[in-house]
């Protein structure tokens, strides 16, 4: 069943810890091959939101959803619904780097294929394809052998890009990932999410304005209060967001009065 | 956003919990479930075992069983009871502490704050291996080695303490060795390690901004020991001293060389040759036990591991309560 | 006099203050033991009613001219802190320093690998020897390891990867068998080997080890796993890896050192017990490599069996076993320690 346009929707979603409600009836939809930035002050849901979108929400113990979210027509939370299968088209970057310390950078590369027990048909050729696709492969290709952890802060995270890249996703899903990073890496990571754009869509929650601005095509404002749950405030194309909110209150944020 | 007539939840809230996520895990999970129910299974069997062996015994002795001072297999009704090596476990292995809590706390003291950072690793890494040091090499040395020197440490308190109930002699010429005085002191230099390893642990990970403040404010090393760090420690070094107790409790083999056993309660006569330790009870009994006997033995085995088991409860207990500021936080 | 008092606590000593201190720790000693001499005291009194004061009264009284008061009370603590320190680890160095010194007396190539079937209490050194108790632990501990391992290792397993809320309740009681006494690990096979009529054997000797080991290779695999960091699941499970593939391929290779440590720290803990052994297996002092049937010697029943023994060379084999049995200890320990080191040097190497 054709989705349209949009990658993934989000329909009156609500989320729990427990029993605190964190998020209250978000609806958003992120099309195809744009850039979506979540933005708002810490803790008001945006992380937590994300995780929701590839089933990782409901690794906490008592983590508690209402809703539904759309991923090729389909309610990722239905019935039958593995968690696994949603995992491998949603792919996910962090916000500290993580390569997997005990591989090299080829294996790391290769390692979600292998993971999610994918045979590999020319994984040298998947390899390059990922690196070059995370603007690393000139930098690596010498060394691909080498321990994933001998390379610097920006580089593991364009690796664990190129990982999440080998899966080929549809939607890719990245938490604040410049936040842990000099700003030469973090401009060489937002290039290369302006070139990626063109085959998957891309979900980046992100603390730096300047970088949603940047970056992103479409852009949602979240807001929470002392125990109030959060929502989604304002959701347009960045454009409007940043130079012409409707809501008060992101015309707040984005001037910076708060956050 | 914020209102504040409720609004009624109409949205179906789902519980998700984060499930196997395929066959093979569905084996990992169980498979590793399984394996961690055995140590149930385990603490249960030998409860049950040793409860269906003792069991008898209990019954047909009574609560003379632990208050009774007459071991007779021989006797027909046959008379059992462990009161003198109940109390003799406790008297020794509470001389042990006594002993080895003030220089446990010394030693961490000196290896944590005073010790240069290199020596202080190398001290770590010996006290950590002599708390793996076997207890039959303890019981070898403490039978030839340290017997001769703490029987004259012995009958030196007894010359010049003696008017001490607890240091008194009757027959100096028989008294001393095979004493719960040399039983304590074995006991005690193998719990050292075990109490200096936790407190020292404890002491490295009390905040140095704690210890630094307290200086700061022109503390002296003392006020700083007694203000700062005893107090903030002593819940964990409680734990460490009730973990080397256990320890205590259960040793067997050094105190079966270094005591002498005798089925009538000691009381306080720590420098008398006479002592009782239920381990090492067990041990010397066993090996001309009649069936009937062995039974006896079981159920001494039973209240052992009973009495071990509540106070390593109460260690741990305590040791995770003081780790607030620890590792984990 | 100069003011002794220290105004300036930052300052280094000076050199008066160092001759002072030096004095102090240095003068009570010969001075005491003149005394002694002369007196014809007793030592072990001298030492406590005549050298301990007056060491504590010097260092007291250099810590009060430097620092007051307060000094005194620091001088106090250093005093009665080193003594203690001191007191105890001459004990425990007495303990090595005799197994060493001893069992050196009874070691030789033969004494290792030659067993005694034909050696009596008084044989002379050059005959028999601990080989048959060196395999005989050896065999003990390795049956005892594959059942503790895996099982201790898959405790480990359920407490860091599974969600059940029984979690806390295998923890206690994984704590609750860590202080099982010895003796009564020995009573409960031996209860199970009279219930059921089967022989004493190395078998049941390493049953009766089992459940002192397993608690230990739980607990520290345990910790091995947690120091794992969390968000290397996270990114496994986030690529589309099923729980026990993430398991497998990522947190074990990662823990593999922290594993090693628990296997060799588990070994440390049963190799030197005695009391379990001396209820569910019959010595032999003859080779016995069958662990099904017969006797079998370990090192620790070998001490046992000669210690207390009126024969010089009975008790020579008995420090020789010891030392066999402490080396053997501190290889396992040394080697979990060094492996241990190694792990955080390759990660401190990265930044």
């Amino acid at each position: 069943m054709s989705t349209d346009s949009f990658a993934m929707t989000a329909e009156n979603v609500s989320v729990w810890f427990g029993e605190r409600k964190v998020l209250e009836d978000v609806n958003l939809s992120f099309p195809a091959r744009q850039v979506t930035a979540l933005i708002g002050p810490s803790g008001c849901g945006k992380s937590t939101f994300l995780r929701t979108l590839n089933r990782m929400h409901e690794l906490i113990p008592g983590a508690g959803l209402a809703g539904s979210i759309y991923l090729d027509g389909q309610d990722i939370y239905g019935e039958d619904v593995d968690a696994v299968s949603v995992r491998i088209k949603v792919g996910m970057v962090f916000q500290k780097p993580n390569p997997f310390p005990t591989m090299s950078i080829q294996d790391n590369v290769l390692s979600g294929l292998k993971l999610s027990g994918r045979k590999i048909d020319n994984a040298a050729e998947v390899v390059e394809t990922s690196l070059r696709r995370a603007s690393m492969w000139n930098e690596v290709k010498d060394r691909l052998g080498d321990q994933a952890t001998s390379l610097s802060g920006g580089q593991q995270q364009r690796l664990c890009i190129a990982r999440s890249l080998a899966m080929n996703p549809e939607i890719l899903l990245m938490d604040e990932p410049c936040s842990a990073l000099d700003p030469g890496s973090t401009r060489r990571i937002e290039e290369t999410i302006n070139e990626l754009k063109d085959s998957m869509s891309i979900v980046i929650v992100t603390h730096n304005m300047q970088q949603a601005q940047r970056v992103s095509d479409l852009t949602a404002f979240f807001l929470a209060d002392d125990n109030v749950p959060g929502g989604v405030v304002e959701f347009g194309s960045t454009q409007q967001v940043f130079h012409g909110p409707i809501d008060s209150r992101t015309n707040d944020y984005v001037n910076g009065h708060f956050g | 956003m914020g209102s504040k007539t409720p609004v009624p939840d109409t949205a179906q809230r789902r519980k998700l919990a984060a499930g196997p996520l395929s066959s093979g895990d569905k084996w990992f999970f169980r498979s590793t479930s399984i394996a961690a129910y055995f140590s149930f299974l385990l603490v249960a069997l030998i409860l049950i075992f040793l409860f269906s062996q003792a069991f008898p015994i209990l019954q047909s002795q009574g609560i003379d069983f632990v208050l009774g001072q007459e071991w007779l297999p021989e006797k027909d009704p046959m008379v059992l009871q462990l009161a003198p090596m109940l109390w003799g476990s406790l008297v020794i292995a509470f001389i042990g502490v006594l002993i080895a809590t003030p220089m446990s706390i010394s030693l961490a003291y000196l290896i944590q704050f005073m010790l240069p950072t290199k020596l202080a690793k190398v001290a770590t890494t010996l006290v950590d291996l002599l708390a793996a040091l076997p207890s039959v090499i303890l019981g070898l040395w403490g039978l030839i080695v340290f017997t001769p020197v703490a029987a004259g440490w012995g009958e030196i308190l007894n010359r010049f303490l003696g008017f001490i109930p607890i240091f008194a002699v009757e027959d100096t010429e028989n008294a001393f060795r095979s004493s719960p005085w040399i039983a304590g002191w074995i006991v005690a230099v193998m719990i050292v390690p075990i109490i200096t390893s936790v407190t020292r642990e404890i002491f490295s990970q009390i905040d140095k901004d704690l210890i630094n403040g307290a200086l700061a404010l022109g503390g002296s090393k003392l006020s700083t020991f007694r203000r700062v760090i005893f107090p903030t420690s002593s819940s964990g070094v409680i734990g460490g001293v009730l973990l080397g107790l256990g320890r205590a409790l259960g040793e067997t083999v050094a105190i079966f060389y270094v005591l002498n056993l005798v089925m009538k309660i000691n009381w306080y006569s720590l420098l008398e040759s006479k002592g009782g330790a239920v381990a090492s009870w067990i041990l010397a009994r066993f090996g001309e036990a009649s069936p009937a006997e062995k039974q006896g033995l079981m159920a001494a085995g039973l209240v052992l591991f009973v009495i071990t088991l509540v106070v390593n409860f109460l260690a741990n207990v305590i040791v995770k309560r003081a780790q607030p500021w620890g590792k984990n936080s | 006099m100069a003011n002794f008092i220290q105004n300036q606590p930052w300052k280094r000593n000076s050199v008066s203050r160092r001759v002072q201190i030096l004095l102090a720790i240095v003068v009570p000693l010969p001075l005491v033991s003149l005394v002694a001499l002369l007196s014809g005291l007793d030592p072990t009194m001298t030492f406590i009613t005549l050298f301990l004061p007056l060491q504590l009264f010097a260092a007291g009284l250099v810590g009060y001219l430097s620092y007051g008061k307060r000094g005194f009370g620091d001088a106090a603590l250093l005093f009665i802190t080193t003594f203690l320190s001191l007191f105890v680890l001459i004990l425990l160095m007495s303990v090595l320093w005799s197994v060493v010194t001893e069992g050196f007396k009874a070691l030789s190539p033969q004494f290792i690998y030659q067993n005694n079937k034909y050696v009596d209490q008084t044989t002379s050194l050059e005959f028999g020897g601990v080989g048959h108790a060196i395999l005989g632990t050896l065999l003990l501990i390795l049956m005892t390891t594959l059942a503790a391992v895996p099982l201790g290792f898959a405790m480990a397993i359920y407490l860091t990867q599974s969600q059940s809320k029984a979690r806390n309740l295998v923890r206690t009681f994984t704590q609750a068998i860590s202080g099982l006494p010895s003796v009564v690990s020995g009573l409960f096979i031996l209860a199970i080997i009279e219930a059921t009529g089967i022989g004493r054997s190395g078998l049941t000797g390493a049953l009766a080890l089992f459940p002192l080991m397993l608690p230990t290779v739980a607990r520290v695999a345990e910790e091995s796993l947690k120091l794992v960091p969390v968000d290397l699941r996270y990114a496994a499970l986030a690529l589309g890896s099923p729980n026990y593939r993430a398991f497998f391929r990522v947190i074990l290779p990662a823990a593999k050192t922290g594993l090693l440590t628990a296997v060799l720290l588990g070994l440390a803990r049963i190799v030197g017990e005695t009391a379990p052994l001396l209820l569910t297996l019959n010595p032999s002092s003859a080779t016995n490599l069958n662990p099904f049937d017969g006797g079998m010697m370990a090192l620790p029943t070998y001490v046992y069996n000669y210690l207390a023994s009126y024969y010089d060379t009975s008790q020579a084999r008995a420090w020789g076993a010891s030392l066999v049995l402490l080396i053997l200890v501190a290889i396992l320990f040394g080697t979990a320690r060094i492996i241990g080191r190694q792990k955080s040097l390759k990660s401190k190497g990265k930044k």
